[in-house]
């Protein structure tokens, strides 16, 4: 297959990106690319769908994430991959279960800081895979217009899979509306900057830089951003997701 | 005669239903982004007392119109903690029962 220039497919991405965004309605409280940040209240449900093409590899799969809240403090977390292409055997991927527990809350009028440590498993959907059990730590610091979340997670490889991690670190910043009305929840439009690392036991960190947009609405979020791999000029992924909460 | 009975009876069931609105208004901490501020709005809808929900994540604050008494402060607070904000400060802003 024929690779693209990667600078157009930047370019031509964003374009695509930013007009999709601008087009649908109204988004926040979490980067794109972790799902461990975002509050969820007792009993309520978030559900996300992620599409995220890798141009390098030429992979596209979905991504589904789940949140439960079985309190305002004590969350469950599960993700399941899936690559829709290329077709072929073994399309699901490993599935993660996750239980977040937050151990500090500052909430001010100005904004919210928040710690939640996590710990749970990698449970493989195929046999010729190994299981993994994954523990680390969320932190969100919100202010005015500003949010900032870092999260990182160690997965200990058990039997024959390897030990790996990643960290992000985000930024997210409202773009519109830049002074909120008096009352009533209006669409709002985020920028989205993020740094995250990729590590597995025997390779080398990949880092990775993402821009993105977030528009949210009261009630769904609609997202995308573009990630650049800062070890491999010509791995960009591109990511567009949606997010619901009931 | 009759007629004005009914008059006065009409006019003191409306005033009865009317009279019994309430309006709280709830300094709440940590409520920073639409979508997390979902949550408190669906916990407020749920409940039958409450008639109207209205949200100001630029003061920070909710404003409950409820039709009697209930909700108390104290399950105002919970459902307040329970969508994972804190609630500071609760104010009466009317209360039509008590005026009458």
């Amino acid at each position: 297959m024929k690779r693209k220039n990667p600078r157009c497919f930047t370019i031509a991405s964003l374009m695509g990106l930013g007009t999709l965004l601008l087009a649908s309605s109204s988004l926040s409280a979490m980067g794109l690319r972790a799902f461990v940040a975002l509050p969820v209240e007792k009993g309520g449900n978030v559900v996300r769908f992620q599409l995220l093409h890798n141009n390098d590899k030429d992979v596209t799969q979905l991504i589904t994430s789940g949140a439960y809240g079985f309190n305002a403090k004590q969350t469950l977390l599960l993700g399941l991959p899936y690559r829709l292409s290329p077709s072929g055997k073994k399309r699901l991927g490993d599935a993660s279960v996750m239980f977040r527990q937050m151990t500090l809350q500052t909430d001010t009028k100005f904004g919210t800081d928040r710690f939640a440590l996590l710990g749970g498993a990698v449970i493989p959907t195929d046999s010729d895979r190994d299981p993994a059990i994954q523990g680390g730590f969320v932190y969100t610091h919100f202010k005015g217009r500003h949010e900032i979340d870092v999260d990182a997670i160690y997965q200990k490889g058990l039997d024959k899979r390897p030990d790996s991690g990643r960290y992000d670190l985000s930024w997210q910043y409202r773009l519109t509306p830049a002074e909120r009305p008096d009352w009533g929840i209006g669409t709002e439009l985020n920028s989205v900057v993020e740094l995250g690392g990729r590590w597995k036991q025997g390779h080398n960190t990949t880092q990775q830089f993402t821009v993105g947009l977030q528009q949210i609405h009261q009630k769904w979020v609609v997202e995308g951003g573009i990630t650049q791999d800062l070890n491999n000029d010509k791995d960009l992924s591109l990511l567009i997701s949606t997010r619901f909460h009931f | 005669m009759k007629k004005h009975l009914l008059v006065t009876l009409l006019g003191l069931f409306i005033s009865m239903t009317t009279l019994q609105a309430r309006t709280l208004e709830i300094d709440v901490h940590g409520m920073t982004c639409a979508f997390c501020a979902d949550s408190l709005e669906r916990k407020f809808k749920k409940m039958d007392s409450v008639s109207k929900v209205e949200i100001s994540l630029k003061l920070k604050k909710i404003r409950l119109e409820t039709r009697d008494d209930a909700p108390d402060i104290e399950t105002v607070k919970k459902a307040i903690l329970d969508a994972g904000f804190t609630p500071v400060n609760v104010t009466e802003v009317s209360n039509e029962k008590k005026k009458s």
